[in-house]
């Protein structure tokens, strides 16, 4: 039963995205460059939002409910968990986690064509899952081979999909119409929810509680600081978020041409 | 006269350069500008002992020394503030650069501090044109399985009208400091009426934060 409804969250959530991702596409259906950017900033303008953030009043509130539930749950549990387990123990259960998302990833290498890295994700995957302890070390990286993620949104990106407006989804962070959509299409890819046992679901939600906290606790004090000198700790996020972003779909390689000029105001050369 | 002259030359120069990096990116990769990377060597050697101070204070001090020194601090505000700085007038730039000033050193402080210990190099740069470069350097004493064994460290160096050399922004893995500071910027700007009095409302969050 909690296997079905959390199926049908899951639907409510892919369909929600769907039906936003027709309403971006509308806003291009003329198919003329500058007629499309009018669009754009004019739906920018109807909210007040910035750039690439046409939804922003309604992704601030998500956000107010995310940090209501991030100071008063996350935070407390990751702390929790920190002062319980000992560093290398935490080391262990985030390297436990990587690697039992490596079908995820193997899966997304492959969509994307590129065999070296889908190589590099299998050979990691059975050395970590076996002299690795069932994943507890990362032993492939101490042989030299580095681990990387992918995901079904950054295969959308490859494929030439656009991001579409942010959306800042409730518990899961910042993310972009594709992106939303691709963890949906990534959560239906896992076996484990198509289990209706209770071991099953005890697995589904102890891994969602233990994810959590994996990628909580190491970002309680970065979070801290960047939340204390930011005065819109929103649009900190944002930005922070869709520069990652960028550099992730592009496997770790910064694409220096898509920088914001400096130069755009000449006056700037008269500043002393 | 003068001026315009100056101005029309320095239009006519830029023009050209900008033909110049046209057909340089087209017929090869980006080739790097060893002026820049010297510029930037010579920062690090500095840097790099600043890092090396076993003390805090002692680290934040050079920091903020450094900054002060290489760091173009009222191009970067200018900057920040996007289509905003058209706007801006000049008894808010009187209180707004001091301000900055204090808020940017914060920041890179904050960013630089955690390197102690740590020796940055030079790896690569990277020409988005001949005015703007990216210096890429990345940590060189490290153990195996370092939390900054991944990290690039970014610096955009800029050449302003004269040839004369700053750091513009810096960043680490792609995520750069001014652009995250010019989103939120723009952003406290228009969610408070935009133009003047918008940036009334940033120069009082601006002085808000930095008592707090």
């Amino acid at each position: 039963m909690r296997g079905v409804r959390g199926r049908l969250a899951l639907t409510a959530l892919a369909s929600v995205l769907m039906a936003a991702g027709p309403a971006a596409a509308q806003l291009g259906n003329t198919g003329d460059v500058e007629s499309t950017t009018a669009d754009l900033e004019r739906a920018a303008g109807d909210t007040g939002g910035a750039e690439g953030d046409p939804w922003e009043g309604f992704n601030r509130k998500i956000f107010a409910m995310n940090l209501f539930v991030d100071d008063n749950l996350f935070v407390p549990a990751a702390k929790a968990y920190r002062f319980v387990t000992p560093k290398p123990a935490r080391k262990g259960l985030s390297n436990f986690l990587a690697n039992a998302a490596s079908p995820k990833t193997l899966v997304n290498d492959i969509l994307q064509g590129k065999p070296k890295r889908a190589a590099e994700t299998t050979g990691r995957f059975i050395i970590n899952s076996t002299i690795g302890f069932l994943g507890l070390t990362d032993g492939a990286a101490t042989l030299g081979i580095p681990g990387h993620t992918e995901d079904f949104g950054q295969t959308l990106a490859v494929w030439g999909v656009g991001s579409g407006p942010y959306v800042y989804l409730p518990f899961f962070g910042p993310s972009s119409v594709r992106d939303g959509f691709g963890s949906a299409v990534d959560i239906a890819f896992d076996p484990l929810i198509y289990i209706d046992t209770n071991p099953a679901s005890l697995a589904r939600y102890s891994r969602a509680g233990a994810t959590a906290l994996a990628l909580r606790e190491p970002l309680i004090e970065p979070l801290d600081d960047i939340r204390s000198k930011s005065l819109d700790y929103y649009a900190s996020m944002r930005s922070f978020y869709m520069q990652a972003r960028k550099r992730e779909i592009a496997d770790g390689v910064t694409n220096y041409e898509d920088l914001p000029d400096i130069g755009e105001y000449e006056e700037f050369d008269e500043i002393e | 006269m003068m001026n315009e002259l100056h101005s029309l030359t320095r239009r006519a120069a830029l023009g050209v350069s900008a033909a110049l990096a046209f057909a340089l990116a087209f017929s090869s990769p980006a080739r790097a500008d060893q002026a820049a990377e010297d510029f930037m060597s010579g920062i690090l050697d500095e840097a790099n002992i600043v890092f090396e101070a076993q003390d805090e204070q002692t680290r934040l001090d050079g920091i903020e020394t450094l900054v002060n020194k290489y760091v173009d601090m009222k191009r970067v505000a200018m900057w920040v503030l996007g289509q905003y700085a058209r706007q801006i007038t000049d008894a808010q730039k009187e209180e707004y650069f001091p301000l900055f000033r204090r808020y940017a050193t914060l920041v890179y402080q904050e960013a630089l501090s955690d390197y102690s210990g740590q020796r940055l190099e030079i790896v690569n740069s990277v020409d988005r044109s001949p005015r703007d470069i990216i210096i890429n350097t990345r940590f060189s004493n490290l153990r195996p399985n370092d939390q900054y064994a991944d990290v690039t460290v970014h610096w955009r160096v800029y050449r302003d009208g004269d040839g004369e050399m700053s750091i513009f922004d810096a960043g680490a893995n792609g995520v750069w400091l001014a652009i995250e500071q010019q989103s939120q910027f723009k952003s406290v700007i228009a969610n408070n009426g935009g133009g003047t009095a918008g940036i009334d409302a940033l120069i009082a969050d601006l002085k808000a934060k930095l008592a707090g």
